[in-house]
């Protein structure tokens, strides 16, 4: 585990190089267009960009452990309060999608490997491989063109908070991109729950729980299931960059003020204060993911040991 | 049966994989042959016959500017091909040196594993963003961000099985035997990790397909007067009412090459690792 600390500071480090990468002068660049070399050389000896490399690291870091991540240069407000303005639409479409993922990946993962072989096995394998390779860009607008301008059953685009009018019924807004970012992600995790049940169905101690007799289901489930559920759990970290890779495009394509709109737009606007910020803080969330799935799967598999 | 002989036998022996394997086959043809097969000039402009409907002579119709569709897809397939040879060139090349050079020297290992890890703390997308931005959209910059973030995945498979090759009894005595360093990894090593790379350069090739289209459709990708099939749907989904054949057919063809290269490398794994014989889709 304490391997984590050298890889986070390496990888915030670079986070922290990004600025420096771009062509130009970084405080000219922090400021956008409104830098006036006055504006720039006042930034730049706050940011202490006259100093080495390392210590404008510590300055940084110093700054990122107070919760200041600079100034956005398009809305003229610190990053962490742009990124938490989007935090509410993508944590929640987030959740929805976990909901499908769960709901939808781990009973056909299930009932795929039981029946093994069989037309329903062979269907559901064969769709979740499909799904898996379909652009989800391509799947969202169809699902807008089908649903929303076709049908008109849900809204097409945007996010009005849940705090603001409608309240929880606001929820139907996600309910197309969570379905469209779940597709190729519970095709993941139906293969996987399948493999993993199909490995552990191998085991010697299913086979004893077999011999003496037990009902098939009560095998599947408390003996199967459970312990191909420890695989399933270490693959979390894995689809949590999955759902950030694909949130980017399936927000951008809704319209939705989440994150991930966010960091398109402020690429193409060249706001790289903003870039800078949500990338590092999906970094540091990533690699939380991954340490609690390590200790979840330490404690959900007595074999494993975290030294 | 060689190792050849049984992934030949694994993939012709499924009908779906062979059908992959077909597609697959088609696509190389088209981006060979493209100009042979184009009927148009993919970049010509024909504003009276814009957004025509799917009929000779334009097969798939026509986009907003007139352009022959069919024509842009198979110069797509060029640019699918490119893209997915490319990042499985730079991704294979790169970390798979770079996987089985650290098992091999503990010492090297400890820093390039870590290296490894670092890019690994980024989710693939946000990454190949990242990069993007601080290049130009072009081809090649397209091509060595997609094999960059691969890469990472590709090492770490590949140091995981050089560390179980190298104890295995026929490395230890190769090196009793007075083999070197360089004659134990190529001759030894090496041989054992060709399947397994293959699996992964099928996978690689299919995840290039659909992250050149994702970062085409933000805008991050190959420049937007390159008929790639990602520009293509990057470009007409705003007349996906109106032309709707314009997003099928683009979109319909990385489908089935994506589709087609996970079936071809599933059949492949399958004739490696027999645990997962009849498994997926093994029809």
């Amino acid at each position: 585990m304490l391997t984590l600390l050298p890889t986070l500071a390496a990888a915030s480090f670079l986070v922290f190089l990004f600025i420096h990468l771009i062509p130009g002068d970084p405080a000219a660049i922090l400021l956008g267009d409104a830098a006036t070399p006055e504006a720039a050389a006042a930034l730049s000896k706050e940011l202490g960009l006259d100093e080495p490399l390392l210590k404008q690291y510590a300055l940084w870091l110093g700054n990122v452990a107070q919760g200041d991540l600079g100034t956005s240069i398009f809305f003229q407000q610190p990053v962490l309060s742009v990124i938490g303005d989007g935090a509410e639409t993508s944590i929640l479409l987030a959740v929805m999608t976990m909901f499908w993922i769960i709901a939808f990946g781990v009973p056909v993962g299930v009932i795929s490997a039981i029946r093994r072989g069989s037309w329903i096995d062979q269907i559901s394998s064969g769709g979740a491989m499909l799904f898996a390779s379909v652009p989800t860009f391509w799947l969202g607008l169809y699902l807008i063109h089908i649903f929303s301008v076709g049908l008109g059953w849900f809204p097409s685009s945007g996010f009005p908070s849940i705090s603001d009018d409608g309240g929880l019924a606001n929820l139907r807004y996600l309910l197309l991109p969570s379905l469209t970012l779940a597709a190729p992600n519970a095709a993941l995790i139906i293969r996987l729950v399948r493999a993993s049940m199909l490995d552990v169905s191998r085991e010697d101690y299913v086979r004893t729980a077999r011999a003496k007799g037990l009902h098939p289901a009560r095998v599947a489930v408390r003996h199967v299931f459970r312990n191909a559920l420890i695989a399933v759990a270490a693959a979390f970290g894995f689809t949590f960059a999955a759902l950030v890779s694909e949130a980017v495009v399936t927000e951008t394509v809704f319209s939705l003020p989440g994150i991930g709109r966010l960091v398109v737009q402020s690429i193409l606007r060249r706001d790289y204060p903003v870039i800078q910020g949500v990338v590092l803080v999906v970094v540091v969330l990533y690699m939380a993911v991954n340490l609690l799935v390590d200790l979840a799967y330490a404690s959900l598999d007595p074999r494993v040991s975290l030294n | 049966m060689t190792l050849l002989g049984s992934i030949g036998s694994a993939v012709f022996g499924r009908w779906l994989a062979t059908t992959g394997l077909i597609w697959l086959a088609l696509v190389a043809i088209s981006a060979v042959a493209a100009p042979l097969i184009a009927p148009f000039d993919p970049l010509e402009i024909n504003p009276i016959e814009r957004l025509s409907e799917p009929a000779p002579p334009y097969l798939f119709g026509t986009d907003h500017f007139g352009r022959d569709t069919f024509s842009r897809a198979v110069y797509g397939a060029r640019m699918a091909s490119i893209i997915g040879c490319g990042s499985v060139l730079v991704a294979l090349f790169a970390g798979g040196l770079c996987g089985m050079l650290s098992a091999y020297f503990p010492q090297l290992g400890h820093v390039l594993m870590r290296v490894v890890d670092v890019l690994m703390a980024f989710p693939a997308l946000l990454l190949a963003l990242v990069l993007m931005t601080l290049l130009e959209r072009s081809v090649i910059n397209t091509v060595i961000v997609i094999g960059i973030v691969y890469a990472a995945t590709t090492a770490r498979i590949l140091y995981g099985m050089t560390l179980k090759l190298k104890g295995e009894v026929f490395v230890d005595a190769a090196i009793c035997t007075g083999a070197g360093h360089s004659s134990v990894l190529l001759r030894h090593i090496f041989p054992n990790l060709i399947s397994p790379l293959l699996v992964q350069a099928s996978f690689v090739f299919a995840f290039s397909q659909l992250q050149a289209a994702a970062l085409d459709f933000l805008g991050l990708g190959l420049p937007p007067e390159v008929p790639s099939w990602g520009n293509m749907l990057a470009e007409e989904r705003i007349y996906i009412t109106r032309a709707p054949w314009l997003l099928i057919f683009p979109g319909a063809l990385i489908i089935l090459t994506v589709f087609s290269l996970n079936l071809v490398g599933d059949a492949i794994r399958d004739a490696i690792d027999p645990r997962f014989r009849g498994d997926i889709a093994g029809v």
